[in-house]
């Protein structure tokens, strides 16, 4: 009885196969999520290709189960008198971390922030792209392996290829078997250099440094351009990134300091577009040039500012394959009272742009508001894809 | 070795043990862990045992913990022994085996059992490995995932093998004519009483979920099959989960019994043993957490020493037989965990606290609640209830057909919404009709939770009968 099962112990080990799956689940789970990982400090501020650990809610076997009881006893053993504290918990990961007390898990999966990039970034594409006159063409590249050589680097040894040689080869003098391998036998493969050719794009990102952009706001607006910059290095060889920053002025600046400037004073949105157009106009000739304007503000527009803005715009789509705009709208700020309660002084410039029906009707010109970090993952597929409206046509 | 382990099962037969034949496997960690996280090693794969093996491999491996032996309810049991036991742990685990195997063969809970269950579950493996064969892995995994969602709500009381609900039909009684109707003034009454059963569907409330989808909800014969696969299983595993803290208590008190009085052991032998047999009765470090063995096998040896005292050398062993026959752990701890032993065991229920001092700093702290013997049995219980789950009915089928449940356990907590919801949306998948879940939300206030094509949504009950109450008590 016990000797038909002994082989199934040991032999029989589901374990790792049904572990295998289990990650998969995981990874399935995160794809899911995106939007909640997408603002996920610990990835925006890596600086790529390590590993992170990524809290994972959502892994869990559903199953009807009671909820948080604030009322239920547990039991324990120990000494103390009724009433006696014998546990404080740490107000900080009590907030942020629910697995820590009993009976809710949480997992924290490592995962490769490479793994994660592609797959948010898996069917984002820039939108509009049109085969400009050449001057510089932007490349793709790939490396496909295609074809089988006798000779070629030993890493790329094909060992199936080879293993099936040997075989053949000592089959014919007599004998099937693998060993006394001959260099007649090695296959290599050889890889083949794919180079797709796109247009040239230059990508503008326009940032409000007011007063007013309080710092959760440029969080929102430094993860979107953090991901937008990893999509745009990852699919296409040579983009060119050229950083606004303004308050009423506007000033180009270098990537490095794009996000650590942070001067007082009022907005004029408008000085950033101009700024832009003048650059274009400049450097990046929208006859060779795909030009993307991506602008971020938190519509605390000045009032008098706002009409020179719409027609910035306008003067600046017919030069660009998209223009964006994103409104960082969150209720974090002092400065909320503005835009709320007296909107005759203070406007929002996005519900601005949708009055004017030129500009709302232009399907060039996407506007994204964001109201919370959970928000970034739709406004990048906005932005990225132009989808809503692609996909409205 | 092996005459050793005769030696000591011949001791135990002679002292009163019933077991199984035990046939023994040595194994390496990781075969181990694979039994550990499947419970039954010969049963259907699925991610979920891949999540537990994962977590006894990090444990494992990080030597947070470490299992020395399991034992399958089977017969014979099978007992598996990690290949880096020393021979005096094999020793004292194989005596700890011998009390498992014979609390399986004579527990009231385990009456029921599938004692060939592991050829059974590899039969069940080897028809699940078909289904996948034919109907794809997704799918089949997809059912497994919903069979294994509802395992907890099964009626234990109902059986594992049930019949279908009888048809709707007529019943005449006919009332005997008695001496002293005249007396009692039932001259009058008819004599022929007319009742229709099984008018309603499901005739009583349902608590089977799993039962229940298997007979009546439109699925294919290899759905019904899976989940009839999952439903047995957790059947099998039922009678485990209501007798932990008895079953390990019972193991340890017997290993303890056995080694003491084998005569076999070198003085190091002993030595070692001692301490190995500590560690797995203290009450362990974490003293938010009791430990089964601990609390169990001293629970035992306090039966044993009150009922000599009571009635005379020899009673108590006799009482210990009769409790391991006809207890669970429920009624385990209520009729002997006593008020001495709690004062001993210096055990206490503890919870948050209510009434903050000024200067907490926003932290909430945990304090000791009281030291009373019966709050504190209740508190152990009420995990145990249902196996531990939240009690869902099946209440009735809709005009639409849909299906309505109700959250009967509310006094213990009310559910985990986000749990709750993705539920329902599995129960939908199968039931292929609108869902509705009655249950109370954490204010109190009735609720219907809702799964149907639009989605989840939720929906506040409005119950007129109440309403009319209240308008009574405004008119007085």
């Amino acid at each position: 009885m016990s000797d038909d099962f002994k082989d199934i112990w040991s032999l029989r080990k589901p374990g790792a196969k049904d572990s295998k799956r289990h990650k998969e689940r995981i990874r399935e789970a995160i794809k899911e999520n995106l939007h909640d990982l997408i603002s996920e400090e610990n990835i925006i501020s890596s600086s790529g290709g390590k590993k992170v650990k990524v809290p994972i809610k959502y892994l869990d076997m559903w199953r009807f189960k009671f909820g948080k009881n604030n009322k239920h006893k547990g039991v324990g053993h120990g000494k103390g008198a009724p009433g006696d504290v014998i546990y404080k918990e740490d107000p900080m990961s009590g907030q942020g971390k629910a697995g820590d007390k009993a009976g809710e898990e949480v997992y924290e999966e490592e995962v490769e922030i490479e793994e994660i990039i592609e797959m948010m970034l898996e069917n984002l594409d820039l939108p509009w792209m049109e085969e400009k006159e050449n001057v510089r063409e932007i490349e793709t590249e790939e490396t496909v392996f295609q074809d089988i050589a006798e000779r070629g680097l030993p890493a790329n040894i094909d060992k199936r290829r080879t293993i099936l040689r040997n075989l053949k080869r000592n089959a014919l003098k007599g004998k099937m078997r693998i060993g006394g391998f001959a260099l007649d036998d090695l296959r290599y493969r050889v890889w083949e250099q794919v180079i797709e050719k796109h247009s040239n794009a230059a990508v503008f990102l326009l940032m409000d440094r007011s007063g007013s952009m309080t710092s959760e706001k440029k969080y929102i607006v430094k993860s979107f351009f953090w991901w937008m910059v990893k999509f745009l290095e990852r699919k296409y060889e040579n983009v060119e990134l050229i950083f606004i920053a303004h308050d009423t002025e506007a000033h180009e600046v270098e990537e490095e300091n794009f996000f650590k400037i942070s001067h007082g004073g009022g907005t004029m949105v408008s000085s950033a577009f101009k700024l832009a157009q003048t650059i274009i106009e400049d450097r990046y000739s929208h006859k060779t040039w795909n030009n993307y304007v991506f602008a971020f503000s938190d519509g605390d527009n000045w009032p008098e500012d706002n009409v020179r803005c719409v027609q910035s715009i306008k003067d600046i789509l017919p030069f660009c394959q998209a223009v964006g705009y994103g409104e960082v709208d969150i209720n974090d700020s002092f400065y909320k009272w503005g835009s709320s309660t007296s909107s005759s002084m203070w406007s929002n410039l996005a519900q601005i742009f949708e009055k004017d029906t030129e500009l709302s009707e232009n399907e060039r010109f996407i506007v994204a508001t964001i109201e919370k970090r959970e928000d970034i993952y739709a406004g990048l597929r906005k932005f990225l894809k132009g989808v809503d409206k692609q996909n409205e046509r | 070795m092996k005459d050793r382990m005769e030696e000591i099962l011949r001791l135990a037969k002679n002292l009163g043990l019933d077991p199984y034949p035990i046939v023994y496997e040595t194994v390496e960690r990781t075969t181990m862990f694979n039994v550990c996280a499947y419970g039954l090693p010969t049963r259907a794969r699925h991610w979920s045992y891949g999540r537990s093996y994962d977590h006894q491999k990090t444990h494992g491996e990080m030597g947070l913990s470490k299992v020395y032996e399991i034992i399958l309810n089977n017969d014979p049991s099978y007992a598996f022994l990690l290949d880096t036991n020393s021979e005096v742990q094999n020793l004292f685990i194989a005596a700890h085996c011998i009390g498992h195997s014979d609390f399986f063969k004579n527990n009231c809970m385990f009456a029921g059992s599938n004692r060939n269950m592991i050829r059974h579950a590899a039969q069940h493996a080897g028809r699940i490995e078909e289904y996948i064969e034919r109907f794809g892995f997704e799918k089949v995994e997809h059912i497994m995932d919903i069979g294994f969602a509802l395992d907890n709500n099964i009626d234990w009381n109902k059986g594992l093998h049930r019949k279908p609900y009888g048809q709707k039909h007529v019943v005449t009684k006919y009332r005997k004519r008695g001496e002293f109707d005249d007396l009692l003034y039932r001259e009058q009454k008819p004599t022929v009483i007319r009742k229709t059963v099984n008018d309603k569907f499901p005739p009583r409330p349902e608590q089977d979920l799993l039962w229940f989808l298997v007979n009546y909800a439109p699925l294919d014969d290899w759905e019904r099959d899976v989940l009839d696969i999952i439903r047995e299983e957790s059947f099998y595993f039922y009678p485990q989960k209501m007798t932990k803290i008895m079953n390990e208590g019972w193991a340890s008190y017997w290993h303890a019994e056995l080694m003491f009085r084998y005569e076999g052991l070198t003085p190091e032998e002993h030595m070692d043993f001692v301490r190995d047999h500590e560690k797995v009765v203290q009450p362990g470090m974490n003293p938010f957490r009791i430990n089964p063995y601990f609390l169990g096998y001293r629970i035992f040896k306090d039966i044993e020493k009150r009922w000599d005292a009571k009635h005379g050398k020899g009673a108590g062993r006799e009482k210990m037989f009769q409790v391991r026959c006809e207890d669970d752990d429920i009624s385990f701890l209520r009729n002997y965990l006593t008020t001495e032993l709690v004062e001993e065991l210096e055990l206490f229920t503890y919870g948050y606290m209510k009434d903050y001092p000024k200067d907490h700093g926003g932290s909430k702290y945990i304090i000791i609640k009281e030291r009373l013997r019966d709050e504190i049995v209740e508190s152990m219980i009420k995990p145990l209830y249902n196996g531990g789950a939240p009690k869902i009915s099946i209440t009735g089928v809709g005009q639409e057909g849909e299906l309505i449940l109700k959250h009967e356990s509310e006094e213990i907590c009310t559910l985990d919404f986000r749990f709750a919801e993705k539920t329902i949306e599995y129960l939908w998948d199968l039931w292929a009709a609108p869902i509705e879940l009655h249950v109370k939300d954490d204010p109190g206030d009735d609720v219907v939770l809702c799964f149907d094509e639009a989605g989840f949504y939720q929906k506040e009950r409005i119950d007129e009968l109440n309403f009319g109450e209240e308008d009574i008590e405004l008119e007085i």
